[in-house]
């Protein structure tokens, strides 16, 4: 069926290139409305907020890509985002320490989901569910919701920080991206997470040992979310109890507007990064265009069902050819 | 893998064992409320037992609008977004345009119901995971609702809409009759009705239905529709409770409307429901979260509680139905039992 | 920031205290009321009820005056901890209601039990069977908080407004009141936008630098009627190094005090939150006792929410009196107390 493609319809069957065309399109007309648009500090803000974005997408998208799926992100994100800061603060823990500690609490967190999960053979939803509720008890409990702020210095400065129009705080997530690519491309344990999510009785009969890979992948989704809960932190300057609480539904359109199937083995890097990249463009806009707040809401939403749709269009199409 | 349908057939838990967990249940509310009684006298004061009831009645009604979508082994996200937009529907018409309420109320839970029917017709069209149309279509409905509303609470209702809200039977409120007579009509529908037989047909095993004449789309799309008006329904008690209509109503209720049906022996993957153990289901978190707090246990860790309770009633209703299915299928590989079910 | 934190954390024992002294006291008191302050959810605006309530309760001899926090922002979990209270012997209830029209089915069913309250900090809608309410003039603040901006301007100039939950009535006030103030310039100063919202950490951080980014050069004023963004606000001149834009936020948090002492804001809006908790402490005893009763002809200011309003007292901090608004703010505690049994109650 490529044979006869023309250039325009080959790239029509990428799922990046309506992403792509979609960023693009936002970023010409943003710049041609408002000259603020492109200016640094406005780029600076653009990419400061797509730092934890990005990376909570690829929490979610791990998970999905065995086709589980992770409602305790956030959750857990709270829960390690108020860890380390009473590790730094209470107990005035050194900075790498503490992130140390925190990365490891995520990464608990996510085995345990994996554990749960892969043992009882219940539904991930139920059980991510449940854990999301036993993560934030235990962040309200030891909290009672009230931050910690007072951080290290150089913690803080680390997250406010800037070279031109580029954050200090942009350089864990490129570099959790490559690692990712890397990972999923190139080892062994990536190639089998996505041949599990592909399909996994077929990933089973060759040898692969499914439970385990579930494991992992769950496990190395709560790394994740750690992750982007201590980048939160460094960000916001004080530890807040409610970091994570709205990570959700972003967690989930970033990912699905990138083009992966909830039923699992199919994810890309590069589109839910793209998909983040067009979010947060649409949320910059928002604000540039003084769109009612009340909008923001529903575009989000219309945003995931228009890609979707068109998800499904694509695989109509390629598959009737 | 996916959350929707399962492909293979589901054991329906043996009435006997339905019966077992019903009275398990039961037995963990009782000791529950004779020690919160014991600890803290106040816990059955005639206030504190009005008040529980009146919340028992809403987390009732959130329960059952998951448990119909349940059966048919699918979800719904959206009835937290539903249930509002039927509220702010309803505030909007009797406060704006003044209808009469009973007209005001039908017209809501119409609302609601065309709302669920939106979702499962995409749903059902579409052939895309319920998880993924219900989670887009909560921010779409919640969207809309703050665009038309621009959250703006309705508090000057007729005043007999308050009055109804406080009103009391005995020591209890009214609205859990309501609620309890919805769960009357839900029973008859899934116990006597063709229609119920072929909501959890659909969900027990979609393609086994599909040939032997079930209209399984029909259904799925029967089942949001009905799960819609019953989110309606709840948002509209709290409107009764609340006096006025507001547009925070619904956001926090994903975990209860969860919590009441699985606790109750309701399946996930579909194919069977328990209208009693729903209502058991809610009584048991609503006495535990008003114990709690009487107790002073802290309402900071209240969540923590819930949700290891929830773990541990799936963890429960798991071995159930793997004893359930061993009984009834006993050549079965669990390994691919845990498979689909995952 | 980090008093209140240990605060919190070390109420437990002071409280369990209190309990058992109360226990063996008895009679010890002047009254064996049990009073709660309850604020809408964690926030660190209502910290100093803990310590306003400890005072009263001393001062007056209350058998206990206790500050209790919901989990988080919602009504229902309010609702449910006020009627855990009830249950628990509590006979008294100052309220900031996490829903100005929400709370009133909860306040009318403390009220047929009768069981007096008071909206603290924020007002119910009426018609409601609160006493009354006790807090700050919101619309009054953000008027003045704005007169402040636009003089800090000069008097001509483009400004936004940051403003807090959408969901909470007193936000739609407050928007009226900035605008009331810049069209009181006739055109000279315009409102660009109100950013709603932003009363939680991570919107606030996202949409305030998310302007700051796109029309820094367009704006020359920001006024900032909640918590949150006014510290976030802060924050960001700061980083942005950005003196020309004028800020005028509101509560003393310390972070806009530094950025007020240094020159990134021209100035905050102080309430009272000290003297909510410590008033309406001693006002809930005299009323739960019987020995008093709210005047009907009392000289209530009226709202647009409520027609039984009490000032709890304002002020603008600025870099004039930075280092004496607190005496400022006590003076006027002392002076509504004292005056308060004559002017709004009739007493045995």
């Amino acid at each position: 069926m490529t044979n006869n493609m023309t250039l325009g319809q080959r790239f029509l069957a990428n799922e990046w290139s309506a992403l792509a065309v979609a960023i693009l399109v936002g970023l010409v007309v943003l710049a041609s409305m408002s000259p603020a648009f492109l200016t640094e500090f406005n780029l600076y803000v653009m990419l400061r907020s797509f730092c934890v974005v990005l990376i909570v997408a690829f929490a979610q998208m791990l998970t999905l890509a065995v086709g589980h799926m992770n409602l305790s992100v956030g959750a857990l994100g709270g829960l390690v985002a108020i860890a380390v800061g009473g590790m730094m603060e209470k107990w005035g823990f050194p900075v790498p320490v503490a992130v140390l500690a925190g990365l490891a609490i995520g990464a608990a967190g996510g085995l345990i989901n994996g554990l749960l999960t892969v043992r009882t053979g219940i539904n991930g939803f139920i059980i991510t569910l449940a854990t999301a509720s036993a993560f934030t008890g235990i962040n309200l409990g030891i909290t009672e919701s009230i931050p910690f702020y007072n951080l290290p210095a150089g913690f803080v400065a680390f997250g406010t920080g800037r070279l031109y129009a580029l954050p200090y705080l942009l350089l864990p997530p490129v570099l959790i991206a490559l690692a990712l690519a890397f990972f999923l491309a190139r080892t062994v344990p990536g190639r089998q997470l996505l041949a599990v999510g592909g399909n996994p009785h077929a990933a089973e009969l060759s040898g692969i040992p499914r439970d385990r890979v579930i494991v992992m992948a769950h496990t190395l989704s709560g790394l994740l979310a750690g992750a982007a809960a201590i980048l939160a932190v460094a960000q916001l300057g004080s530890a807040q109890p409610s970091i994570g609480v709205d990570w959700l539904l972003m967690s989930f359109a970033a990912p699905i507007i990138g083009g992966a199937a909830l039923t699992g083995g199919h994810i890309s890097v590069a589109a839910t990064a793209l998909a983040v990249v067009l979010i947060v463009i649409i949320q910059n806009g928002m604000v540039l265009a003084k769109v009612d707040p009340y909008w923001v809401q529903f575009l989000l939403g219309a945003l995931i069902l228009a890609a979707v749709g068109l998800n499904r269009l694509r695989a109509v199409r390629a598959g009737g050819a | 893998m996916t959350l929707s349908v399962s492909s293979q057939s589901r054991a329906r838990p043996s009435w006997l064992a339905e019966q077992s967990n019903l009275i398990g249940l039961a037995v963990i509310i009782v000791l529950f409320w004779v020690l919160f009684t014991s600890l803290a006298p106040g816990f059955v004061s005639s206030f504190n037992l009005f008040a529980l009831s009146r919340s028992l009645a809403v987390d009732i009604v959130i329960g059952f609008s998951t448990m119909v979508v349940l059966a048919t082994g699918g979800m719904n996200l959206a009835i937290g977004s539903i249930g509002v937009c039927a509220v702010m529907a309803s505030g909007y018409l009797m406060q704006t345009i003044g209808l009469p309420i009973p007209v005001a109320m039908a017209l809501a839970l119409l609302l609601g119901a065309f709302l669920g029917w939106l979702n499962g017709f995409v749903i059902v069209r579409s052939g895309v995971n319920s998880f993924i149309i219900t989670l887009a279509s909560a921010s779409l409905f919640l969207g809309g609702m703050l665009i038309l509303s621009k959250a703006q609470t309705f508090n000057a209702l007729p005043p007999e809409i308050a009055a109804f809200g406080r009103m009391r039977w005995g020591f209890l409120s009214p609205l859990l009759f309501v609620a309890l007579g919805l769960g009357a009509a839900l029973i008859v529908l899934f116990r006597f009705t063709a229609l119920g037989r072929e909501i959890l047909a659909a969900g027990a095993n979609p393609r086994a239905a599909e040939l032997s004449g079930v209209p399984v789309g029909r259904a799925i799309i029967i089942a949001h529709t009905l799960s819609g008006a019953l989110a309606a329904s709840a948002g509209l008690m709290l409107v009764f409770r609340l006096g006025a209509a507001m547009p925070s109503i619904g956001q926090d209720w994903l975990l209860p409307s969860f919590l009441a049906p699985v606790l109750g022996g309701t399946l996930l993957a579909g194919g069977f429901v328990s209208v009693v153990g729903t209502i058991l289901g809610a009584l048991l978190v609503t006495t535990l979260r008003s114990g709690l707090l009487v107790m002073q246990v802290g309402n900071f860790w209240l969540q923590l509680f819930l949700g290891l309770i929830l773990l541990f009633a799936v963890m429960v209703d798991r071995y159930r139905g793997v004893y359930a299915e061993r009984r009834s299928l006993g050549r079965k590989n669990p390994r691919q039992t845990s498979g689909r079910s995952a | 920031m980090n008093n209140r934190h240990r605060g919190a954390r070390s109420r437990a024992l002071p409280m369990l205290a209190a309990a058992l002294m109360g226990l063996a006291a008895g009679s010890a008191y002047a009254s064996d009321n049990k009073i709660a302050l309850i604020p809408g959810g964690p926030h660190p605006y209502f910290a100093p009820w803990e310590q306003a309530g400890k005072d009263a309760a001393k001062d007056f001899g209350i058998a206990a005056v206790d500050f209790k926090v919901p989990s988080e922002w919602k009504l229902n979990l309010q609702t449910e901890l006020v009627e855990s209270l009830v249950t628990q012997g509590y006979n008294a209830f100052g309220i900031f209601p996490g829903d100005a029209v929400g709370i009133n089915s909860t306040v009318e069913e403390l009220s047929a039990n009768n069981i007096p309250s008071l909206a603290l900090a924020g007002c119910a809608q009426d018609p409601t069977k609160v006493s009354f309410c006790f807090g700050t003039d919101v619309y009054n603040s953000a008027y003045l908080g704005t007169k402040a901006l636009i003089e800090a301007l000069g008097g001509k100039g483009k400004i936004v407004h940051l403003a807090g939950l959408l969901v909470d009535p007193n936000t739609k006030l407050r928007m009226d009141a900035v605008e009331k103030a810049a069209s009181e310039t006739n055109g000279a100063v315009t409102v660009v936008q109100h950013i709603t919202d932003t009363d939680a950490q991570e919107a606030a951080d996202q949409k305030i630098n998310a302007l700051l980014g796109a029309q820094k050069d367009e704006i020359d004023g920001l006024i900032s009627t909640a918590y949150i963004p006014s510290v976030v606000a802060a924050k960001s001149l700061r980083n942005l190094g950005d003196k020309r834009i004028k800020l005028v936020g509101i509560d003393d948090d310390q972070i806009v005090l530094d950025a007020i002492k240094d020159g990134f804001a021209a100035g905050t809006m102080a309430q009272n939150p000290y003297g909510q908790g410590y008033v309406g402490a001693y006002v809930l005893d005299l009323l739960a006792s019987g020995t008093c009763t709210v005047k009907a002809e009392a000289p209530f200011v009226k709202t647009p929410q409520t027609e039984r309003f009490i000032d709890s007292g304002t002020l603008l901090i600025s870099n004039a009196n930075a280092a004496t608004y607190k005496d400022d703010l006590k003076k006027i505690t002392t002076e509504i107390q004292a005056s308060f049994k004559d002017k709004y109650l009739d007493c045995k």
